[in-house]
């Protein structure tokens, strides 16, 4: 899971053009939208990109997202309990 | 109209206040010198589009001098450019002209022009009226200028108001004036 969780934070950096931060500047349980990382909806749209491209996980429920968004390590979670790839 | 303050950017110079500020990159990585030494806390700078970043760096200069002279907020944004959006547009169908691709949110939001104007109202808590015209030259946006400013009858009112142009990647160039109704 800490392996899947640095990999995260990269392709997190990576996806949302975050030049200024690395991997240890973003705290594994902050809030990523709001406070923590401050991200929008724009972003948002990316994350669900991001797992898609890089996990195959399709989100169908818009709703389960408040929950699967809410840090870094809820992500992870997510992603190593229905990652097709 | 009063002319406080103006800045001028292109791919390898910025002059403010008819001074220019020393810097030693240029093109795309002059503006992120220049959000690194004048800005730095704001990294949503480092989503935006060549053409937004220009406006947004023309921007936080222009406002800082403001700030230093001690004038009154901005109450409206006229922007204007002959290319429109061409660059991130392109940069945007780049990525998605073979069959399997993803489509990137962050590139396709930018493919408006206008959204300059936003980021900069967003930035700078600038609540009154937005605008992004397409002009030939910007010898036609002066017109457009002192009309929209006069409009408003005998109130005194300030703008951020220029030219704003960026048709391909290191390419681009700014001039941007602070304006006040007299």
């Amino acid at each position: 899971m800490e392996q899947l969780i640095e990999q995260l934070k990269s392709q997190i950096i990576e996806a949302l053009n975050f030049e200024d931060l690395t991997p240890a500047d973003i705290e594994t349980d902050a809030p990523l939208f709001g406070e923590g990382l401050g991200l929008d909806s724009i972003d948002a749209l990316e994350l669900i990109m991001l797992m898609d491209r890089e996990y195959g996980i399709k989100l169908a429920d818009p709703k389960a997202g408040k929950a699967i968004f809410q840090s870094v390590r809820t992500m992870a979670e997510y992603i190593n309990a229905n990652r097709t790839k | 109209m009063k002319t406080i303050h103006e800045i001028e950017i292109t791919t390898t110079e910025v002059i403010l206040d008819r001074k220019p500020i020393t810097v030693q990159e240029s093109g795309d990585k002059m503006l992120v010198e220049l959000y690194r030494r004048y800005v730095g806390d704001y990294p949503k700078f480092f989503k935006m589009d060549t053409l937004s970043r220009l406006g947004f760096i023309a921007a936080e200069l222009l406002l800082k001098q403001s700030a230093i002279s001690g004038e009154q907020s901005v109450d409206a944004i006229i922007l204007a450019n002959r290319s429109a959006s061409i660059k991130n547009d392109t940069d945007y169908l780049a990525t998605i002209s073979n069959g399997n691709y993803y489509p990137s949110p962050a590139l396709f939001v930018y493919t408006l022009p206008n959204i300059v104007a936003g980021e900069i109202a967003i930035r700078h808590h600038i609540q009154g009226e937005t605008a992004f015209y397409i002009l030939d030259t910007p010898e036609q946006l002066e017109q457009i200028i002192q009309s929209t400013l006069q409009a408003q009858g005998t109130t005194q009112r300030t703008a951020l108001a220029g030219w704003c142009e960026c048709s391909e990647a290191n390419k681009f160039y700014a001039k941007i004036q602070l304006l006040r109704t007299i």
